[in-house]
């Protein structure tokens, strides 16, 4: 992933309300998280698909705190951010998944984890041959972080190398 | 809010910007409620004192003296987030 010049701190909203799908947004993230809005102007082209998607093989990566029980609980206690990611096998039962993240609402993930974590849909989809298969592992972080440039970096090269790895064809991707 | 926002405020000792980066961090964004969050873990630590309960204070001085000052910190930030919890008022989404 390609960076530019140091990432500029915004104060409002870049555009205009007739672009935005939420007017004051920004202004409100702003508020809370102070500094946390950055501004980049790297252009990345967007990839083409170069075999249908029922050939390819599928990862997938969510800020949902997922992750094998055992592991080392993502940090969510500390100030700046967890800057790590989890493997979670695909082929993972999900009475094997729990949840480390505060900074936003699990109840229903935890009564179903594909709701931020799709896991079993997604294997649905590769036994019914929609996507070709998936990655060995999917991955997971949890998406407090308060260093945009330490996240872009470290965590999401990190997590391109991963999937670079996993001979992933495609990834999709998901906010919790 | 950034670490930018942080490094600044640690830079100029504005510490009005520093407590208020650590009151929304413990209030998911609302300062106000972090600050009651911060106020919360204090009253859980004292009130498990108040008996003069049997502590090991040889485990407390030998970790002051052993471990970093940044792992205290963060064990610091964990402690408030523990007794936070331990007062079964648990107002936060998720879990630890």
């Amino acid at each position: 992933m390609a960076t530019s010049e140091p990432a500029e701190t915004q104060s409002t909203a870049p555009n205009s309300s007739d672009q935005q799908l939420r007017p004051g947004l920004w202004d409100v993230v702003n508020e809370r998280y102070p500094g946390s809005m950055i501004h980049n102007d790297d252009f990345v082209p967007m990839a083409t698909l170069k075999k249908p998607l029922s050939q390819c093989r599928l990862g997938f990566v969510s800020t949902s705190g997922v992750q094998l029980k055992g592991s080392l609980p993502f940090d969510v206690v500390h100030p700046i951010g967890d800057y790590s990611f989890r493997r979670v096998p695909s082929s993972t039962h999900v009475d094997q998944l729990e949840i480390h993240q505060i900074k936003y609402p699990t109840d229903g993930a935890n009564r179903d984890v594909n709701v931020v974590y799709p896991i079993q849909r997604l294997r649905e989809l590769a036994e019914a041959g929609v996507v070709g298969s998936l990655t060995e592992n999917f991955l997971s972080f949890i998406g407090y972080n308060m260093d945009a440039r330490q996240l872009e970096k470290t965590l999401a090269e990190d997590i391109a190398d991963a999937f670079e790895e996993e001979q992933a064809d495609i990834v999709l991707a998901a906010p919790a | 809010m950034s670490r930018e926002y942080l490094k600044e405020a640690i830079a100029e000792d504005d510490r009005e910007k520093l407590i208020r980066y650590v009151r929304l961090h413990f209030g998911d964004g609302n300062e106000k409620t972090g600050q009651l969050e911060i106020e919360k873990a204090w009253i859980e630590a004292l009130k498990r004192l108040v008996d003069f309960p049997e502590t090991k204070r040889e485990f407390i001085f030998q970790s002051l003296e052993e471990q970093s000052e940044e792992t205290l910190a963060h064990l610091f930030f964990h402690l408030h987030f523990y007794f936070v919890k331990k007062s079964g008022e648990w107002i936060h989404d998720g879990n630890l």
